[in-house]
Formats: C-alpha cells, structure tokens, sequence
C-alpha cells in the first residue's frame, strides 16, 4: 500500500493526477435528481469494448475467404476450448448493444435531454446509432451461412429502388452483381477494421460534447435552482450542491453493468440459439435461397415497410424520411420544456411512434 | 470508526468478486488461445526405400517439427531432426559435399548429424529408424 502511494505520488508530481481525479472523477458534480437512465452510455462503452476483445480473439481463428470462413466458425464454435463463448459474446454482444442503444436513446428522448444545448450530443449519438448497425449489417456476413449469404442479398438489394444510382450502388456494395467471395472482402474489412476506428472516434467526440456542455437536469424529481440555457454565449452546465461522479454514480454505473452482465450472460448460456434460424448452420449457396429469409430483429420494421409498400423507392424514402427526421429532431422540437408529460403532443408521437416501430417488427418477424 | 470498517469490507468484498470475475473471463480465454495438442502430426511414418535415391535427402514433418530423412552414397540411412542445434534455423543438405549447411550462420553438421564446424553446440538429434522389406519406418 505504501509503495502504490508513492508510485501515485511520483506520478502525480509529474502530471497532476490527483489535480484530474478531483476534476474529473470526485469534483465531478452530477445533478442531484440523475436517474439511472444516465448509466446507460457507461454500460454501452463497456459493450463496445467486449465487442472489441471478443472481436479480437474471433480474428485468431477466423478465415476471411469465402472457401473456409463457414468452416473456421464452426471449428471455433465446436471445437476450440470456450470457442462457443467467445464467438456467442460476440453475436449476442452486438444484438444487446442495439438494444442498448434503443433504450439510451428513448431515455434522451423522454427527457428531451436532445434539446438545445445538446442538440450535437444527439447528431453524434444517432451516427453512432447508424454506424453500429453499419458494424451489424456487415458482421453478419461473415460466418458465410446461408443465413449471412441470403440475408446479405436481399440487404444490399434495396439499394437498387434508388433512382439512378441504385444498381451501381449494390454493384459497389457487393464487388459484384451477386453477393460472392468479393463481398466477403469488403465487409470483413469494413467489419474489423473501419467501423471500429470510426466508431471509437465517434464516441470520442459524443463523449467531448458531453464534457464541454455539461450533464443534463434530469426533468424530474427535485430540480436544482433553474436556470434556462440561453443561446447568447457559451457557458458549461454546472450542477452546484450535486453528488460527484466518484464515487457516487460509479457506483450506479457499476450496477447497471452488472445487471447488464446478468441479462447478457443469461442469453449467451441459455438462450444461445435464440439468435440462430436453422440456416445460420448450414454453409453458404449462391444456387439455393432458403425460404424464410428474414433479417436481424432491430431490420424487421425496415424489412416490412419495404414489403408493404407497392413501389419500392416509396418504402425506402419513407425509412430515409423518418430516419432523417428523427436524426434532426433537436431542430425540429424546438420547446424549452423537457418534462414528458408536459409535452402531450411529442408523448404521443413518440409513442405512436414505437408502437408503429414494435407492431411493423412483429409484423414482419410472422409474415 | 464503524463506517470506515463497513467501508474496508466492501472495499474488499468489491475487490475479491472482481478477482472472481477476472479470473473466471481469463480462464476461458487462456484456453481458447492455448497451442493446440494432438494437432502435431503422426508419430510414426512410413516410406518406401525407392522414396530416396542414394545420396539425397527427404525432409518431411515429424511431431510438430521439420525433420529429414538422408541416405548416403554408402546406402547407409539416418532420420535426423532438421532443426538446427545453434538458434533453430532448418539445415539444407548439400548434395555435392554430402553434409549439412545450416544457411543462418554457417553451421555445418556430418550426413549423420555430427557437428563439424560452425557455432552449433550439439549434433542433430536423432530420430529411431527402421528399414525392413522396401520399407523404411520413421519413429
Ligand atoms: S541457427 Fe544454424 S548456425 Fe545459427
């Protein structure tokens, strides 16, 4: 103990270490009223780093060419020492950080904590939203089963309802007209090693962003002494009297990862075939579409609004529309007001709005 | 006094189950990473005598690491590990002066695995062979 002190002291001589953790860490001062809705970004960065340590180990064994990737799966799933659990962590891992991220968003959807000053908290975490889906879409090729084979296709098909465009689109997408040994080439790659810098900068910057304009007031519970943001200079949030981060709401977030953790870890040892159809064990075949080809659940709705819509450019504006809309919505919703239930109109929406999202997923999971 | 007690045992609860949990995360994944055994190779090979022509020598794999089969112009046979003793490095067989060169630093060893100049510190080890009825078995 007394060497781990002067270790601390002698580092922090140099740099000022205990001058950042009483800034950072102790000094750092939370709202009184913060709810444990705020802990679910820490829980989201500590799935992403899973994500990055299962995706790593996967690499080991992983072969990217089509001739052999289906194998090498298999030979990590059933014969490699906890190959199952590395490679499951990863699968239900990815599934878990979308949802993850649904709820992280309907927290600072609710509390309306998108709204000006942070109107750019919420661009950077929706291009978050889309990246990780990006980082879905393209990990799911990789076992090359037919499930990834088949459900590849008819992904990177809708592309071609984009006027002009759209067949030289899902040309590029695929490096072929079909998706083939080409394809596989390039989403490995965007897989491991775009996506993941990209998103690791987002986060970054969602973090910079959230650091330079302070925590929101949660609208509920006791508020501290008011005092509106006004738009005529730039001034950080501070929340005087609040409870510091440490150790105070590390705490809170510990929690959260925990049960985090437990709900995870339930799926990965027993549940663990909820995410696989039959197809997903049955190697890719460019000569055979199975029949019920349906993709990942957070795609459902986006599937049936593609199915139910005559003409597919109408189906995929809408999805373009309704994404672009929710991704400006801090400039759009433009009232002072955060509390929910003060905002009968936007509650409605926003509930209507999940509604319509869960009722086209159901929909398109049993059609 | 009391709440720093209280305070010391979770402190050293929290630090016991994160032991726990680290210990139960790097397991699997030592395992998952260890080199893989039973996936070496045969412990036995089998030849045939007009595999070799006399004065040539066969390299091939045995138990996980290069080994080489020479027969010389006496028509004597030798298995010999291929692994240089010096910094491991595989020997080359050099037809014309019937020996070992090993191209890493210059070690040169006998057609039966003796060290006859060079750095390297040991002959070549041997591996047991037999041949019997136009066969030659290795190990
Ligand atoms: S390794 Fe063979 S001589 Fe050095």
């Amino acid at each position: 103990m007394a060497l781990l002190k002067r270790v601390y002291d002698w580092i922090d001589l140099r740099i000022g270490a205990r001058e950042i953790v009483k800034k950072e860490l102790t000094g750092y001062l939370l709202p009184r009223n913060i709810n444990e809705w705020y802990s679910l970004g820490s829980v989201l960065m500590v799935i992403f780093a899973l994500q990055v340590l299962t995706g790593m180990l996967l690499m080991v064994y992983y072969v990217p060419d089509a001739e052999k990737a289906f194998r090498s799966v298999t030979f990590v799933m059933n014969e490699l020492p906890y190959g199952w659990l590395i490679r499951l962590c990863h699968a239900v891992g990815s599934n878990m950080m979308v949802a993850v991220l649904i709820l992280h968003m309907l927290s600072t959807l609710m509390m309306g904590s998108y709204k000006s000053p942070r109107e750019l908290n919420w661009v950077s975490g929706f291009t978050l939203f889309a990246l990780v889906q990006g980082i879905s879409l393209t990990g799911y090729l990789l076992p090359w089963s037919q499930l990834s084979f088949w459900a590849t296709t008819v992904a990177t098909n809708s592309a071609n309802a984009i006027p002009v465009v759209g067949p030289y689109l899902v040309e590029f997408l695929r490096g072929g007209k079909l998706v083939g040994p080409p394809t596989l080439g390039r989403f490995f790659a965007v897989h491991v090693a775009v996506l993941p810098v990209v998103i690791a900068a987002v986060i970054g910057a969602h973090l910079f962003l959230l650091k330079r304009t302070g925590i929101s007031t949660p609208p509920f519970g006791s508020l501290e002494t008011k005092k509106p943001w006004r738009p005529d200079s730039y001034s950080y949030q501070h929340h005087p009297g609040g409870i510091p981060f440490f150790p105070n709401y590390a705490l809170q977030d510990l929690t959260s990862i925990c049960v985090y953790f437990a709900i995870f870890l339930a799926v990965v040892f027993f549940l663990p075939n909820m995410l696989f159809t039959p197809d997903a064990f049955v190697p890719a075949n460019a000569f055979k579409t199975p029949a019920h080809i349906k993709p990942e659940w957070y795609f459902l709705a986006n599937y049936q609004t593609l199915k139910i819509f005559p003409s597919e450019l109408l189906g995929l504006s809408i999805q373009a529309a309704a994404m672009t809309f929710l991704a400006l919505l801090p400039f759009i919703d433009r009232s002072p007001e955060r509390h929910p239930l003060k905002r009968p109109v936007f509650l409605a929406c926003a509930i209507g709005g999940i509604l319509l999202w869960i009722g086209l997923s159901v929909w398109g999971h049993f059609s | 006094m009391e709440n720093d007690g209280r305070r010391k045992f979770l402190g050293v609860c929290l630090a016991g189950a994160t032991t726990v949990a680290v210990a139960a995360a790097a397991y699997p994944v030592l395992q998952y990473l260890a080199p893989r055994s039973g996936a070496q190779g045969a412990d036995k090979l089998v030849f045939a005598t007009t595999d070799i022509p006399e004065g040539e020598a066969k390299f091939f794999e045995y138990a996980g690491a290069a080994a080489v089969l020479v027969k010389t112009k006496s028509g004597n046979i030798a298995a010999l590990s291929a692994v240089c003793t010096h910094l491991g490095c595989i020997v080359q067989w050099e037809k014309d002066k019937q020996d070992f060169i090993c191209p890493c630093h210059g070690g040169l060893y006998s057609a039966e695995g003796a060290v006859t100049g060079g750095p390297p510190p040991k002959p070549l080890a041997k591996i047991p062979v037999s041949v019997a009825e136009g066969k030659i078995t290795v190990g």
